[in-house]
C-alpha cells in the first residue's frame, strides 16, 4: 500500500471525483484532492505536492488535454504522472493524450479493478 | 396528409389550396437561401436524428444503473436479514446453554458468517456507487443536447431579426461556441474510430508503444 502518495482529481463532475476518490481510498490510496476543472487543478499543482493526477478530459475553462500540455511543459510538475480517465472513447483523442505524455488512459465507464490495476502499473513503471 | 383531410377539402378546392401551399413554401424556401440560413437549418437538423440517440442512451444508462443498485440493495437486505435473524437464535442458544453454543460451533460459525456477509456488503456498496457514474455519462450527454436546442434557438432569432421591421430589430447574437470534444460515444456501432472496451484502449495503447 502507498498510503503517502498524494493524488489530484480533475473532473467536472462532483460524482465522479467522489466515485475515484472513494475507489482509491478503497486500493489504500487516502491522500487525495479535487477539483473542477484543469484551471483549478493547475493552481493546486502549483501550490501544493502532489504525487499522481486522474484527470478526466472533457471539462469547462481548460480541457484534459490542455491540462496535461501546462504539466508537461512545466519543469517542476513534469513528472508527474497523469492518467486520463474520460469518457472521450475515440482512437485520436488516445492516441493524443499518449503523445502528449500521458501514463495511462481509462475509459469510463470503468471498473474499480481497472482503476487499481492502472494505478498500480504506472506506480511500479515510476518505481513507487 | 390523412385521406379523412383529404376527403374534407371541398371538391375542386383542392387544386387552389395546393397552389397556395406550394407557393408558401417556394417562399420560405427563397427567404431562406437568400438569407443563408437555409443550409445552417438543414445541418441542424441533421443532428435531431443525434439527439434522439442520445436522449435514447441518457435512458438506458439511467435504467441500467437503478437496476443494478435495486438488485444490488435486494441482495445486501436479503443478507442483512439473515444475519439478523442468525444472531437472534444464536443469542437464544447461548442464553439457553453457553457451553453446548460454544462447543457446537454455533458461534465460530456465525462469527464466519458475519465476516462473509461483511465482505459482500462492502462489494455492495461499491457496486452502488460505481453506478452513480451514469450522472457524469448523462450530463455529458445532456450538454450537448441542450447545445443543440441552443443553436436552433440561436439560428431561428437570427431569422428573426433578419425578417423584423429596422426600428424593431435588436442586435444579432453572438454565434455560439462549437465544442470540439464529443463525450460519451452513444452507439460505439454505427461510430468508427472509437474504442468499446479497455481491453481495446491498452491494445491501442501497446500498439503505440506505451
Amino acid at each position: 500500500m502507498s498510503s503517502a502518495l498524494r493524488f489530484l482529481i480533475v473532473d467536472d463532475f462532483s460524482t465522479m471525483r467522489r466515485i475515484v476518490r472513494n475507489l482509491l481510498k478503497e486500493s489504500g490510496y487516502t491522500e487525495a484532492d479535487e477539483a473542477e476543472d484543469g484551471v483549478v487543478a493547475l493552481n493546486k499543482l502549483r501550490n501544493g505536492k502532489f504525487d499522481f493526477v486522474v484527470s478526466d478530459i472533457n471539462m469547462p475553462n481548460m480541457n484534459g488535454f490542455q491540462l496535461l500540455t501546462e504539466i508537461k511543459k512545466d519543469d517542476t510538475l513534469k513528472h508527474l504522472p497523469v492518467l486520463m480517465v474520460t469518457a472521450e472513447a475515440r482512437k485520436e483523442d488516445i492516441v493524443a493524450a499518449a503523445q502528449g505524455g500521458a501514463a495511462g488512459y481509462i475509459v469510463k465507464p470503468f471498473t474499480k479493478a481497472t482503476l487499481e490495476e492502472k494505478v498500480a502499473l504506472i506506480l511500479k513503471k515510476m518505481g513507487l | 396528409m390523412q385521406a379523412e383531410d383529404q376527403d374534407a377539402v371541398a371538391p375542386g378546392a383542392a387544386g387552389p389550396i395546393h397552389n397556395q401551399i406550394g407557393l408558401l413554401t417556394r417562399q420560405l424556401h427563397n427567404a431562406l437561401n437568400e438569407l443563408g440560413y437555409a443550409d445552417q437549418l438543414r445541418g441542424s437538423m441533421g443532428e435531431l436524428p443525434d439527439a434522439q440517440s442520445r436522449l435514447s442512451y441518457i435512458a438506458r444508462l439511467t435504467g441500467e444503473a437503478a437496476e443494478k443498485v435495486l438488485s444490488r440493495v435486494e441482495q445486501a437486505k436479503a443478507q442483512h436479514d439473515y444475519i439478523a435473524s442468525e444472531t437472534r437464535r444464536v443469542v437464544a442458544s447461548l442464553v439457553a446453554d453457553p457451553v453446548a453454543a460454544v462447543a457446537k460451533g454455533e458461534i465460530f460459525n456465525f462469527l464466519t458468517d458475519v465476516e462473509r456477509v461483511t465482505k459482500e456488503a462492502d462489494t455492495h456498496l461499491t457496486e452502488i456507487m460505481m453506478a452513480q457514474d451514469f450522472h457524469d455519462l448523462t450530463g455529458q450527454v445532456i450538454a450537448r443536447v441542450v447545445n443543440l436546442a441552443a443553436t436552433i434557438e440561436q439560428q431561428l432569432v437570427q431569422l428573426l431579426i433578419q425578417t423584423a421591421p429596422p426600428q424593431a430589430a435588436p442586435q444579432p447574437p453572438a454565434e455560439p461556441r462549437r465544442e470540439h470534444l464529443q463525450g460519451p460515444v452513444v452507439n460505439p456501432e454505427s461510430t468508427p474510430d472509437v474504442v468499446t472496451s479497455q481491453s481495446q484502449v491498452d491494445d491501442l495503447l501497446a500498439s503505440l508503444g506505451f
